[in-house]
Formats: structure tokens, C-alpha cells, sequence
């Protein structure tokens, strides 16, 4: 040990440690005996350097099989399972699993899980953690990359990657003597022999490297500061928008005008009339827009004039009568409604029956029971509500009708078409509910009220008079 | 010092009692390295930068059509009702295909210890991942909306809500594609560590040993590395084996798992990997044949190397056409009128001239390689595969368009027509390509200098030893 410690202070400078002898060799048979004389004479800390993998060589210099091939293994078990969970993860809604839950494609009412249609993507998992696996496992074991090694330093072993052989055997070995293993190695072929140094001066990076690495890094941060502040502010300007994708279209949107695309002079609109969509041809019906019943559509007999028809060319087909003013007001409405010829039974296209009557009760607890109350009895929740603060002076509200008054029980003043009537066209204070009703329905809370009326309830007024009375 | 002694000066000629050297001239050891990097530290051959010219202007032209092409959407390209697949499809089986020969040559031929491959894989390996970058970019623009491309990958978003559908093959292919060409530049990386760090040590210039000694991970060619590295490059084999295999067959699903007249067929899995490995090869020959003369590597890519080659060329070209007659015989077998129909209309109808450049292409013109002469004379071989190509890329136009324009609904048959983009873009693709080959050329080793001086002849132990 002193000997080896003497020879090596010898050949350390005061910026360089002897790490080893590097000897040359000419061919790789000469280096493989030479790995294994070595071996024999018991060094263990050493390592051959080639140009390519030197078949025979590993029993030679003593290199035991890596445990490569396990780790893939354990890996490629782990692709697998991962490809599985991941596909069965993704295609199954489980949202009891957090923020991301998987979505179900529904398709010709296949399974949202099937191995064999998941078997391609769980192979190419399989083989891509697999390859990561071998790659970076190699490199890892090999202790690579590693960019600084002092073998590098030495010119001639530049040539190990073209043509020449080296045996490198350590100083940390315990059987290295400088002059005993200088000469085994001679008389085991070598061409050259080189001690290997290690440089230990510390190389410090100039100056304004430090300074611009700090300036960078000051730089860098300012992004991040930037969106930070960002964040905690208001600011009416729109979003500022990368990629406009499909959020504005070159379209023209519905009873628009045409652009004008003539640069000057000129207009050139897309239609002579510089509308940008076309109208109805006159004498043309759009399809589903027939109205050719007056009972079913509009509750009156047929050739009577109707209540309420705006005045546009959409309705032609029927004996609907334009009116130039029609009636606005709720009173000339009441007092026109009068005169009109209302149907009293229900039309041919409507069919009472229980499923109408239930359809009936449906809708008409949808729409009609906020203000008239589940019984009809005028005591819907808005009503109620209403007249309280009407009552404290805050709102004027004209109480809703008690569907059970004698007056709206009336079938000659109130016949089926009437009734009809106000569900679309709306009557005093209450508003038409002909956009938001289909006509089938408003037939079925027509025959609904009607089946109301005639369960004998008593109107509110009357039970209140009634108990004055007592 | 050995040297290989080579009194044959045709190594094509197979003598039983010798082993027919894969290193000719007489090149030892120092001989292959410079010869690998004379092309690297020389001066350019004035035909590489003629290559490169006409390939960075084909660049530019692709680059071009892609820009255009994002601006004003996929309507630029031919593809309409009912060929809602036409070339950019084409193009993307073609160009995958072309880089299968490069992992077979690699991996496959790796593990039947063929080592012929050993002076040809690594430009076949570089040839698979540029012709993978060629096939990726056309499904990639094809999505209509590239900025949003990352939903093909299932990533958690919270604005999108949604999945993809794992039980469809044009979600695997995404999946095989994408493990295809990491795997690929993985292997290819690192088959070449130890031929960078060769470059590392003889580079003159101080960013040329900068650069070389990062790509290098500061290799030294220790006994112990090349034991793990050794282990690594089996199991990458073993691993791409399979993997090459699994790519095209994802591929053929895409049509085969369709209902289509003419795609719905359960031989187009081995049907297109026997396809790729034709037309990979073929492109492998029509690159290095002008490589080896330009480059001057005849001595280490000989013409018993290229002879293999076109050995293969022809019994793939034989698989396909027997594939080409089988079809046929299932379609008129089956019974099934829209099938027997598709593949009528195939030979006989409208689009029966591409029917008959493919299978003159693909199966009557590799015959010649029957003849000795055009195995082994390089300029027949070159024109033979050119031949081959063009017919390959036209098994996958006849494929994909003809069985699209006459589906199940009569009313909606057509006439696909290709714009001036979509040709714009198949000429510009290789532009792509040979840009990205000639860089590799120039840069990067050409052949795989350890694994060629593996297998020559003094390398190997004497017996006994």
C-alpha cells in the first residue's frame, strides 16, 4: 500500500490525481488475453475500451449479465397494465373519479370496453414504455451521459473509436502497483502505456457569464410576474383571440342587410333588394305553415273572421282575414271577441279522451297554475304573491280569474273556442301563451279547464261569502 | 495488423467453401472509418448540393401548399363526397410504408444474424424516420384544425370534456404512428452513439467537438457499455419486430375494420406489411445506390449487399401479387355482388388504368430481377425500383379511391380529381424527404462504422481461443 501510495504522489501534480495505467493494444485477440491474464492475476478494478463489442471479452475482464432485460420486463408488465387502465379510464364515464370523467361513446350499442378492440393501443403502449425502458435503462446503467472523463483527456485514446485497444486498470484497485503493473501489461502485449489523470482545477466560469445567466433568468421571470398581476385585474377590452376558429363566420345572419361588396361607386348587394336573405314567393306556403282549420287553429266556426292575425303575406292559405290594425288593446279585443262566431265543441283534429285530458292537467300545471292555481281557483303562487304587494301599494295587479267564476263557467259566453282564444291570444292582463303552447296542447288544457269546471268546485268568492254569511 | 484479404472482386458469386466477404477493398479497421468519414470531413460533392437545391425548393413549395392549406381548409385538396379519403390518405400509407424496409433491415434482419445489413441499416433507419415525418404530415393537416391537433391524444381537459374513442383504428394508427417513429429515432439514436463519438474524435472544429461530444453522452467504448449496449440493441430489435409488424396492419385497419366494398377484406393486414417492405426496399436501393457511388462506399455497400436487396424486392413483389390475385378470387368466392362488383370495377372500370400501372408495376416488372444482370447491374436496379414506387403508391391510390367512389349508393358515385395542391403536396413531400436525407448524409454517419467492423472477418477470436 505505502509503495503504491509513494508511486502515485509521485505523478500527482497539484492540480491532477493519477486515476490509472491506459496500455494500447494493436488487435482485439492480443486485448482479450491480455483481459484475461489480468483477471488471473487477480485485478479487478479495470475495463477494456474498443472500438466495437469484442466477442469473449466479458468472461475475460469478468462482467456479470446486466439486469436490463428484468427492468423492461417489470416495465413492459407496467405498459400493459397502464394501457388497459388508461383505455378503460377514458371510455367509461366514472365521474365519481374526480374532475376528468371519462367519456362514453355511444355506438351502435357496443361495449365501452372490449379487449379486442383494445388490444392495438395496448400493444403500442407495451412497446413504447418498453423501448423508453431500454433506452434510458441502458444509458443509466452505462452511467452515461457522462461529459467529463479523464480518459478523454488523453489524445492517443482518441483512437479507440477507430482502430485501437486499450486496457485501463485502476489505481483504486487494490492489487495495482505502478512498476509491477506497468510491466505485466508490456508482457502481456501492449504497444503504449499512458497513465491517466484526472484534472482537478476548477474551472470557473467567466464573469459576465454569471451576469447574463442572472440577467436571463431576471428576464425570465417577468411573464410570469405579468400574468400574475394580470389576473387580479379587470378589463373591458375582448379576449384577445389566437385562433378565431369558427367564432365568427363570413355569414350573413337572418333579415340583415347584404354587405356591400362593391368597393366604390356602385352597390353591389348579394340580392338586387339589398337584402341579404330572400322572401317567401307570393302564392308559396313554407312547409308545416298550412293553416287550412279555423276551428283547430284558431277556435272559430268556419268563415267567421278570426280575432287576431298579423298583417304579412305568411298566411294565405285559409279564410284568416289580414287586418291593417289589429286590435291591441284587451278591451277592443274582449269587445271584437264578442261578435266572433267561437266554435263550441271541440274540432274534428282534436280527440278528448283520457291521455288528452291527462296531457291536459300536464300543461296546464306547467303554464296555467302559477297564476289560476292547481284547482283553478285563481290562487296560483304569483297571484297570491301579486296582490300582496298590490295590497302594500308597491305594484298594480289585476287578480287572475277564478277558472270556477260563473261568469268564466258560462259556456255561452266562454265556449270551448273562446277558451281556446285566451290561452293563445291572452285576454285583459293575461298575455298570449301561443308561442310557448303547441296547438295540440293548448287543445288539451282547453279540454282540462272544461273538466275543471265541471267538478262542481266552489269559486273563492263564494266560499267567502258564505262563511260572511254565517 | 490484419487486413482483409480479398482476392474476389465479385462477391456476388457464392463459393460454398468461403464465407463471401461483406468488406471488399481490402479495408482494415482505420480503412472503414475513413471511408465512412471521408464523405463528413471532405469537401461536398457538387451533386449534394444540387440534391439539396432542388429539394429545399420542393420544401418551400410543400411549405407553401401546408400554409395555404391552413388559411382556407381542406377544400383545397381534391377530397369531396364520396372520396372524402383521397391523396392526402394515399400519400400518408405510401410514406409509411417506405419506412418499414429501414426497421426491417435494422431489427428483423438483426435478428436472423443477417449481417449484410450491417453497411445498409443505418440509412434505412434514417430513411424510416423521414419518410415517418413525410406520412405524419399528412393525416396531421388533414385534421382541418391543426392548432388543436393535441386532442388525438387522450389529455384531461376541462373546456373540451371529452375523450377519444378507443374502439376506432384511426385512433390506434395515431397511437402506432406516433410509438412507430419515437421508437425508430430511439433505436436509430442509439445504433449511432458510438459512430458520433468516432465523429467526436476526429472533428477539427471546436463547435463540430462540441456538438459531437453531446450527441456522443460522452461514449468510450468500455467493455461494460457495449455488454448493456449490446443487451439494449436486442431488446430494441425484439421490440420493433413486432412493432413494425403492428404499424401497417393498424394501417390496413383503418380500411379493413370498414364496411366498404374492397376494403372490408381480412388479408389486408399481411397484404400491407408485404406491400411495405417492397416499396421500403425499393426506396432503400434508389437511395443508395446513388449514395454508394457519390460517397464512394462500393467497397463497404457492395453489389452483394444490393443483390440481397433486390432478393427481397422481388419475393415481397411476388406476395403482393399473389395478394393482388387472392383478392380476387375471395371477391367472386364470397359471393357477395357489392364485393365481386368493387373488384370488376377495379381492372374494368373508370379507374382501370391505375388498376393496370399497379400490376405492371408491382408484379410484372420485378420479374426482371430474375436475370442476374438486373440484380446486380446498378442502373436497371435503380429504374426497377423506381418502377416500383410509383406502382406501390398507386396500390394505395387504386385502394383507397376506387372502392370510395363506388360504395353502397349508386347516387353518390364519382369521379375523384385530384386539385393542384394535392400534387403540389406529393412532389413537395419528397422534397421534404431528401432535404432531411441529404442533411443526414452530410452530418451524420452514413454507415454503421462498429457494427461493419463487427462483423469483419478479423474481429472473431481465432478457434480455440
Amino acid at each position: 500500500m505505502s509503495d503504491r501510495n509513494e508511486n502515485t504522489n509521485a505523478h500527482e501534480g497539484p492540480d491532477q490525481r493519477f486515476v490509472g495505467l491506459l496500455a494500447q493494444f494493436e488487435d482485439p485477440h492480443t486485448l482479450v488475453a491480455a483481459c484475461d491474464a489480468a483477471r488471473q492475476a487477480g485485478y479487478v478494478k479495470m475495463d477494456a475500451y474498443t472500438p466495437f463489442p469484442v466477442h469473449g471479452i466479458d468472461p475475460a475482464i469478468g462482467i456479470r449479465r446486466t439486469i436490463l432485460p428484468f427492468i423492461v420486463l417489470a416495465i413492459a408488465f407496467g405498459g400493459c397494465f397502464a394501457g388497459l387502465a388508461m383505455q378503460f379510464y377514458v371510455n367509461n364515464d366514472i365521474s365519481t373519479l374526480g374532475l376528468f370523467p371519462g367519456y362514453e361513446f355511444k355506438i351502435s350499442g357496443k361495449p365501452y370496453f372490449s379487449l379486442p378492440a383494445n388490444i392495438p393501443v395496448t400493444f403500442e403502449v407495451i412497446v413504447l414504455s418498453s423501448a423508453f425502458a431500454t433506452f434510458l435503462g441502458m444509458w443509466a446503467l452505462n452511467g452515461l451521459p457522462r461529459l467529463a472523463n479523464p480518459l478523454h483527456r488523453i489524445s492517443r485514446f482518441k483512437r479507440v473509436t477507430n482502430d485501437k485497444f486499450f486496457l485501463m486498470i485502476e489505481d483504486k484497485d487494490e492489487h495495482f502497483d505502478r512498476s509491477r503493473t506497468e510491466g505485466e501489461l508490456k508482457e502481456w502485449g501492449a504497444s503504449f502505456i499512458e497513465e491517466c489523470n484526472e484534472d482537478l482545477t476548477d474551472h470557473k466560469l467567466p464573469a459576465w457569464v454569471r451576469t447574463a445567466g442572472v440577467m436571463v433568468a431576471f428576464l425570465c421571470l417577468l411573464p410570469p410576474l405579468v400574468v400574475f398581476r394580470m389576473s387580479g385585474m379587470t378589463n373591458r377590452a375582448p379576449r384577445m383571440h389566437v385562433v378565431p376558429d369558427m367564432d365568427w363566420q363570413h355569414k350573413n345572419k337572418t333579415q340583415t342587410v347584404s354587405p356591400n361588396f362593391a368597393p366604390i361607386g356602385t352597390p353591389d348587394y348579394l340580392f338586387a333588394d339589398g337584402r341579404a336573405m330572400r322572401a317567401p314567393i307570393p302564392g308559396t306556403i313554407a312547409r308545416g305553415n298550412l293553416v287550412d282549420d279555423s276551428e283547430y287553429f284558431y277556435g272559430v266556426q268556419e268563415g267567421s273572421p278570426i280575432a287576431v292575425v298579423p298583417k304579412s303575406g305568411l298566411f294565405t292559405g285559409t279564410n284568416a282575414v289580414e287586418q291593417d290594425d289589429p286590435p291591441a288593446a284587451p278591451a277592443d279585443g274582449a269587445a271584437a271577441a264578442k261578435e266572433l262566431d267561437w266554435v263550441t265543441t271541440f274540432p274534428d283534429r282534436v280527440t278528448v279522451d283520457e291521455a288528452l285530458l291527462q296531457k291536459g292537467r300536464e300543461r296546464f300545471e306547467v303554464y296555467c297554475s302559477v297564476c289560476h292555481g292547481y284547482s283553478g281557483n285563481g290562487d296560483g303562487l304569483v297571484n297570491q304573491r301579486a296582490l300582496a304587494l298590490a295590497a302594500s301599494g308597491n305594484s298594480a295587479w289585476t287578480a287572475a280569474k277564478s277558472l270556477h267564476d260563473p261568469e268564466v263557467k258560462n259556456n255561452d259566453k266562454n265556449p270551448v273556442g273562446r277558451i281556446f282564444d285566451t290561452i293563445s291570444n291572452g285576454r285583459s292582463s293575461m298575455g298570449p301563451y301561443k308561442d310557448q303552447i303547441s296547438i295540440d296542447d293548448r287543445w288539451a288544457i282547453v279540454a282540462y279547464v272544461k273538466a275543471l269546471q265541471s267538478t262542481g268546485i266552489e269559486p273563492e268568492s263564494t266560499v267567502a261569502d258564505a262563511k260572511a254569511k254565517e | 495488423m490484419a487486413t482483409t484479404v480479398d482476392q474476389l472482386a465479385d462477391n456476388t458469386i457464392e463459393d460454398p467453401e468461403l464465407r463471401a466477404p461483406l468488406v471488399l477493398g481490402g479495408l482494415d479497421y482505420e480503412g472503414v472509418t475513413d471511408a465512412v468519414c471521408a464523405p463528413w470531413e471532405g469537401k461536398l460533392p457538387r451533386v449534394w448540393w444540387a440534391v439539396l437545391g432542388v429539394a429545399l425548393s420542393l420544401l418551400m413549395m410543400l411549405g407553401g401548399c401546408v400554409g395555404h392549406l391552413l388559411m382556407k381548409g381542406v377544400g383545397v385538396w381534391g377530397n369531396n363526397n364520396p372520396a372524402y379519403w383521397g391523396w392526402p390518405i394515399v400519400n400518408f400509407v405510401f410514406w409509411v410504408g417506405i419506412g418499414h424496409a429501414g426497421t426491417l433491415i435494422s431489427a428483423i434482419l438483426f435478428l436472423f444474424r443477417q449481417n449484410w445489413r450491417t453497411s445498409i441499416n443505418r440509412a434505412a433507419e434514417a430513411m424510416t424516420i423521414f419518410a415517418v415525418v413525410c406520412a405524419g404530415l399528412f393525416p396531421g393537416v388533414h385534421i382541418g384544425r391543426v392548432w388543436a391537433f393535441y386532442w388525438l391524444f387522450p389529455i384531461p381537459t376541462e373546456h373540451l370534456a371529452m375523450w377519444p374513442n378507443f374502439r376506432s383504428p384511426l385512433l390506434w394508427d395515431v397511437f402506432a404512428v406516433s410509438t412507430y417513429a419515437t421508437v425508430s429515432i430511439l433505436f436509430w439514436y442509439m445504433g449511432m452513439v458510438p459512430d458520433i463519438a468516432t465523429f467526436r474524435d476526429r472533428a477539427k472544429s471546436k463547435i463540430a467537438k462540441m456538438i459531437y461530444g453531446v450527441l456522443s453522452l460522452g461514449w468510450t467504448g468500455s467493455a461494460r457499455h457495449w455488454h448493456r449496449y449490446e443487451m439494449a440493441y436486442t431488446i430494441l430489435a425484439a421490440l420493433a419486430t413486432p412493432l413494425v409488424l403492428s404499424v401497417h396492419t393498424i394501417v390496413s385497419f383503418d380500411f379493413a375494420v370498414s364496411q366498404v366494398p374492397g376494403w372490408h377484406t381480412t388479408i389486408f393486414p399481411p397484404y400491407f406489411v408485404a406491400g411495405a417492405i417492397f416499396s421500403g426496399f425499393a426506396m432503400v436501393v434508389t437511395l443508395l445506390v446513388p449514395v454508394r457511388k457519390i460517397y464512394g462506399l462500393q467497397n463497404l455497400i457492395t453489389i452483394r449487399h444490393l443483390e440481397n436487396m433486390n432478393k427481397i424486392i422481388m419475393a415481397t413483389g411476388l406476395m403482393v401479387g399473389t395478394a393482388y390475385g387472392i383478392e380476387f378470387f375471395i371477391a367472386w368466392y364470397s359471393g357477395v355482388p357489392a364485393e365481386s362488383y368493387a373488384f370488376w370495377n377495379r381492372a374494368f372500370g373508370n379507374y382501370s388504368w391505375a388498376y393496370w400501372i399497379m400490376v405492371s408495376c408491382n408484379v410484372l416488372i420485378p420479374q426482371l430481377f430474375w436475370f442476374k444482370f438486373c440484380r446486380t447491374n446498378t442502373v436497371m436496379m435503380v429504374i426497377i425500383c423506381i418502377f416500383v414506387n410509383i406502382g406501390m403508391w398507386f396500390e394505395r391510390f387504386v385502394i383507397t379511391v376506387t372502392s370510395l367512389c363506388r360504395d353502397f349508393l349508386p347516387s353518390s358515385w364519382a369521379y375523384f380529381q385530384p386539385t393542384a395542391v394535392d400534387i403540389m403536396m406529393l412532389i413537395g413531400s419528397f422534397g421534404l424527404f431528401f432535404s432531411l436525407f441529404c442533411l443526414f448524409c452530410r452530418f451524420l454517419p452514413v454507415i454503421a462504422i462498429s457494427e461493419v467492423k463487427n462483423v469483419m472477418p478479423e474481429s472473431h477470436a481465432p478457434a480455440g481461443h
